[in-house]
C-alpha cells in the first residue's frame, strides 16, 4: 500500500506529568493515538503505564500537560467524561454488575439515559445484547445469564461488548490476557482487529512482547515515567523493544552493580523444594543456601506472586519443601513459622501488618506465646523486644505506642521486618520488599537484609523491580508461565538477561 | 429480519417458562421452604387451613410486609436502615395526635407520611452525601427518631377515640383503615399489603428505576461510569422506606386504636431485616425480589400461626424463628457457593 497520509491523531498527551508522594509517576509525557490502530504501550513494571492509562480512565487527574481529544484541548475529571469521550478502559477488575444478567450490563448505559420512570425494555435488550455478542462472535451466551456466573475471560468480553455498544472510540485494554486461555487470547486478538478495521482505536498494554509484534500497529515504549520512544511495527524485534525497555547502556548499568560480595558457596542448603506446585506454579525445584539472598523475578503473571504464599502455606501445593531437612506441612502456616519460616507479603496494607494497632504490638504479633503469660501479654517483654527491633532496624517512630498506620511505607515496612525478625527465621522470604517506600528507605531496606543475610538466614526476594534484584540478589531465578525460564548468578545478573527469559516466547 | 429470526433461533429458549426454570428461579428455594411448612400444618393442625385463619395470618403479616417491601428497595440497593421501628412509632403517634386534635383524615395521614419521608431524606443524605455507612447512620436516626416520638408524646400512650376528642366521622373512616374488612372478609391491612406489594413488584422488576436500583447495589462502580446518580438511586430507596414505614405505622395506630412512644414498635427493624434476608435479599446489595420478600414474610407469619396452633409457648416460638432465619439464609448461602 502506497504511503498514506497519517490520519489526526484521536487522542493526543503532550507533557503530561503525574507527581505522587515521593514519585514521579510520569514525566512529562507525550504521545497520540490514531483513530483505526492498534497502539501497544510497554514497559517495566513501575514505567507509568497504568498511571496513563487510569488517567485516560478519569481515574486520576494528572498535575500538569496537556490532553487533547480531536484536536480539542480536554479534561477528564471523571470515569463518565471518559466514557462521554468515547473511551473505555477495560481493567482486569472489571466494571461489571456480578448480579445482573449480560443483556443488563451491556445495556446499562442506555437504561442510564433514558427515564427512570420508563419502563424497561427487556426483549429490546436481550436483541441488542445479543447482537453486541455476536458481532464478537459470542452468540452462543444467553443474554439472561448472570454475569458473576461467567469466567473473567467471558466478562472481559462482555465488557468489550458493552463498550462497542457505546460506539467506543478509544478501547483501552490493560493487560487484558492474564486471564484467557490461549483459545480466548486468540478470539480476543481476531475481535481488536476486527474493532480496528471499524476505525476503533486500540490502546493495548500488555507484557506478552510476542503478542504486541503480532497485533499493534505502533508500540510506545516507557521507562521510568517518561515515553522513551514510539516505534512503528515494522521489522522489530523482541530484543530491540526490550533494549528500548531496558534503555540504559553499560556505563549507567554499572552504578547499580552494587554486587552483595558476600558469597555463600559451599554453605549449607537451608531451604530446598522440590516439584513445587500451586495456583500459577508448575513444578518449580529449587534451594536457597545459609546467608544467601536469591532473588526471583518474572512477570506478573508468570506466578511468581504466588511462590510466596505457596512456600509459607497460605495456599494448597503439592510437592516438597524441607528447612534443614525438615519437611514442611502443606497449608499450614504455624508450621512454617514453628520451623523457621517467616513471611513478609507485598500487600502491607491487607495481609502484612495490623495497621491500626502499635508499633510494639505489631513487632510481637508472630510470636505472642513468648511474650505472653497466663493469657496475659507481658508488657514490659514486649516493650523491650520492640525497642530492640526499632533500633536495629533504624526505625523512625515517635513513641512505641505509635500507631502503625501512622508510619510512612518505609518505616511499617521496616516494623514488619522486625516481626519476622522476633520469630528467629530461618528462611526468610520477602515480597515486594520495597513496594511503597521511597527511595532513602529502601536502601536502609537493603542494608538490613544484607545483614540478615549475614547471620546465616536464607533470605528470597521475590520482586518486579529488576534493579533490586540485581543490586541485592546473589542468585537470581526468572519464571515464566510458573516454570523457571532461567537461573543467573553473578555478572550474569544484568536487567536485560531477567527481561529476556520474563519475556521472550 | 431474517438475521435477527436466527439469532434468535440460536439462542437457548429462556422465554419459555419450564418448570426447570422455574425450580431455578431466585424464589423457588423460599418458596419450597413456605409450601412444606404450609403441608406440614394442614396435617398437624386442625385450624390452619382453614380460610378464616389464612385471612387473620394475612392481616398479621401485612405491616411487617409492608416495611419488608421498603427494605427490599434498601437492601436490594446495597444499604441498610435500622430506623423503620422508630419511624413507624413516630408517624403512627403523630397522626393519632393530629386525629385526637381535631384534623381531617387526609391530613393527619399526610403530616405523618410526610415525617416519614423526611427521615427517609436524612438517612440517605447521610448515607450518601453525609459517607456514613448506612448502619451507622440509621443506627442513630433510630435513636433520633425514638427520643423525638417520646418528646412529642411525652412519654404518654396516645388512644384515638371521641372521648380524646377525635371527630366521629373521622374516626370512622380511621377504624375502617385499621380494622375494617373489604367485602366483610378481607382484612383492610391486607388490602393495602397485596396494593403496595404489587406496585412495588412493578417498579422493581419492570422501571427503569429499580433497574437503577440493582445496578447500584450490584456494582456502585459500574452503574456511576454507566452514568447512573449513585447517590439519588440510593436516597430514593431511603425515602421510599421511611413512606412505607409510615404509612405501616398509621395503620398499626388505626388499628389498635392506640400506641407510646416507649414500646411501638421497638426491635421491629429486626424483624423487617429478618423477613426480607430469607426471602433472598442479600445484605451485600444487588439481590432480593419483591416476591422473595413476600415468601419470606409469609414463612415467619404462617410459622407464628402454626406454632400458636399447636400450643407452643411464646417463649420457643422466638427461638424458632432464629433458627428459620438462620436456616434459611443458610440454605441460600451453601447452594451458592456449591454452584459457583
Amino acid at each position: 500500500m502506497t504511503k498514506q497520509q497519517t490520519p489526526a491523531p484521536i487522542v493526543e498527551i503532550s507533557g503530561l506529568t503525574k507527581r505522587f508522594p515521593g514519585v514521579l509517576a510520569l514525566d512529562r509525557i507525550s504521545v497520540d493515538f490514531r483513530p483505526g490502530e492498534v497502539h501497544a504501550v510497554i514497559g517495566e513494571n513501575g514505567a507509568g503505564k497504568s498511571t496513563l492509562m487510569n488517567i485516560l480512565a478519569g481515574d486520576l487527574q494528572p498535575d500538569g500537560g496537556d490532553i487533547r481529544i480531536d484536536g480539542r484541548q480536554a479534561t477528564i475529571p471523571s470515569p463518565l467524561a471518559s466514557r462521554a469521550a468515547g473511551i473505555t478502559v477495560v481493567y482486569q477488575e472489571l466494571a461489571l454488575c456480578p448480579t445482573l444478567t449480560i443483556a443488563d450490563n451491556i445495556m446499562m448505559s442506555d437504561m442510564a439515559a433514558r427515564s427512570a420512570v420508563s419502563m424497561v425494555p427487556r426483549e429490546a435488550m436481550r436483541r441488542e445484547a445479543r447482537a453486541a455478542l455476536s458481532r464478537l462472535g459470542m452468540g452462543k451466551l444467553d443474554p439472561d445469564t448472570r454475569v458473576g456466573r461467567l469466567s473473567v475471560a467471558e466478562m472481559q468480553l462482555v465488557e468489550i461488548a458493552g463498550a462497542i455498544r457505546q460506539r467506543a472510540r478509544v478501547l483501552v485494554l490493560d493487560e487484558p490476557n492474564s486471564a484467557l486461555s490461549k483459545r480466548e487470547s486468540e478470539r480476543l486478538f481476531d475481535i481488536i482487529r476486527q474493532l480496528r478495521s471499524e476505525g476503533v482505536t486500540v490502546i493495548y498494554v500488555s507484557h506478552h512482547l510476542k503478542e504486541v509484534l503480532d497485533l499493534a500497529d505502533r508500540i510506545t515504549v516507557m521507562r521510568d515515567g517518561r515515553t522513551i520512544e514510539t516505534l512503528d511495527n515494522d521489522g522489530l524485534s523482541e530484543d530491540r523493544l526490550i533494549r528500548a525497555m531496558v534503555g540504559r547502556d553499560l556505563n549507567t548499568a554499572a552504578q547499580w552493580s552494587l554486587q552483595p560480595e558476600a558469597r555463600s558457596d559451599g554453605a549449607p542448603i537451608v531451604l530446598s523444594v522440590e516439584t513445587l506446585t500451586a495456583p500459577g506454579l508448575d513444578g518449580l525445584t529449587f534451594h536457597a543456601r545459609a546467608g544467601e539472598i536469591l532473588g526471583i523475578g518474572g512477570l506478573p503473571d508468570s506466578g511468581k506472586d504466588t511462590l510466596g504464599e505457596a512456600l509459607f502455606g497460605l495456599c494448597g501445593r503439592s510437592g516438597r519443601i524441607t528447612i534443614d531437612d525438615k519437611e514442611l506441612r502443606a497449608a499450614d502456616p504455624h508450621a512454617s513459622i514453628r520451623n523457621g519460616m517467616a513471611l513478609v507479603p507485598a500487600d502491607r496494607r491487607g495481609a502484612g501488618a495490623l495497621l491500626a494497632m502499635s508499633v510494639a504490638n505489631n513487632v510481637v504479633s508472630a510470636s505472642l506465646p513468648r511474650f505472653s503469660l497466663a493469657g496475659f501479654m507481658r508488657r514490659g517483654a514486649v516493650r523491650s523486644e520492640a525497642r530492640a527491633q526499632v533500633a536495629r532496624l533504624d526505625a523512625r517512630i515517635s513513641h512505641l505506642g505509635q500507631k502503625l498506620a501512622t508510619l510512612s511505607g518505609g518505616n511499617q515496612q521496616k516494623i514488619i521486618l522486625g516481626r519476622s525478625l522476633v520469630t528467629s527465621p530461618r528462611v526468610l522470604i520477602l515480597h515486594e520488599p520495597t513496594r511503597g517506600v521511597d527511595v532513602g528507605a529502601k536502601a536502609e531496606i537493603y542494608a538490613i537484609l544484607r545483614g540478615i543475610a549475614g547471620e546465616g538466614v536464607a533470605v528470597v526476594m521475590i520482586s518486579s523491580e529488576i534493579p533490586e534484584l540485581i543490586m541485592n540478589a546473589e542468585r537470581v531465578l526468572v519464571l515464566r508461565n510458573g516454570r523457571i525460564s532461567g537461573e543467573l548468578t553473578g555478572s550474569g545478573i544484568n536487567e536485560e538477561a531477567i527481561l529476556a527469559r520474563a519475556m521472550a516466547s | 429480519m431474517a438475521d435477527a429470526v436466527r439469532t434468535g433461533a440460536r439462542a437457548p429458549a429462556t422465554d419459555r417458562l419450564t418448570l426447570a426454570r422455574l425450580l431455578r428461579a431466585r424464589e423457588a428455594g423460599v418458596f419450597i421452604a413456605l409450601l412444606a411448612l404450609c403441608l406440614f400444618l394442614s396435617f398437624a393442625t386442625d385450624g390452619f387451613l382453614t380460610s378464616l385463619n389464612l385471612l387473620n395470618v394475612g392481616r398479621q403479616i401485612s405491616l411487617l410486609g409492608i416495611m419488608a417491601v421498603g427494605m427490599t428497595f434498601v437492601l436490594i440497593a446495597g444499604e441498610v436502615d435500622l430506623s423503620v421501628g422508630s419511624s413507624y412509632a413516630f408517624s403512627g403517634l403523630a397522626t393519632g395526635m393530629l386525629i385526637i386534635a381535631g384534623w381531617a383524615l387526609l391530613p393527619a395521614i399526610g403530616v405523618g407520611l410526610a415525617t416519614g419521608v423526611a427521615i427517609g431524606l436524612i438517612n440517605g443524605v447521610l448515607s450518601t452525601y453525609g459517607r456514613l455507612p448506612s448502619l451507622i447512620a440509621t443506627l442513630g436516626m433510630l435513636s433520633i427518631v425514638r427520643g423525638a416520638a417520646l418528646i412529642l408524646t411525652n412519654g404518654q400512650p396516645v388512644t384515638v377515640n371521641a372521648r380524646n376528642g377525635a371527630l366521629p366521622e373521622v374516626l370512622q373512616s380511621f377504624d375502617y383503615m385499621g380494622q375494617g374488612y373489604l367485602f366483610t372478609i378481607i382484612p383492610m391491612q391486607l388490602v393495602f399489603f397485596v396494593i403496595i406489594a404489587a406496585l412495588a413488584w412493578v417498579v422493581l422488576s419492570f422501571s427503569n428505576f429499580g433497574f437503577r436500583v440493582y445496578a447500584v447495589g450490584g456494582s456502585a462502580k459500574a452503574a456511576r461510569v454507566s452514568g447512573i446518580s449513585v447517590n439519588s438511586v440510593k436516597i430514593c430507596a431511603f425515602v421510599l422506606m421511611g413512606l412505607l414505614a409510615a404509612f405501616a405505622g398509621i395503620l398499626s395506630m388505626a388499628f389498635l386504636p392506640s400506641g407510646q412512644a416507649g414500646r411501638t414498635g421497638v426491635g421491629l427493624e429486626l424483624d423487617v431485616i429478618a423477613a426480607t434476608i430469607v426471602g433472598g435479599a442479600s445484605l451485600s446489595g444487588g439481590e432480593g425480589t419483591i416476591l422473595g420478600t413476600i415468601f419470606g414474610v409469609l414463612i415467619i407469619g404462617v410459622m407464628r400461626n402454626g406454632l400458636v396452633l399447636m400450643g407452643v409457648s411464646p417463649f420457643v416460638q422466638e427461638l424458632m424463628i432464629g433458627l428459620v432465619i438462620i436456616i434459611a439464609v443458610g440454605i441460600d448461602k451453601w447452594s451458592t457457593r456449591r454452584t459457583s
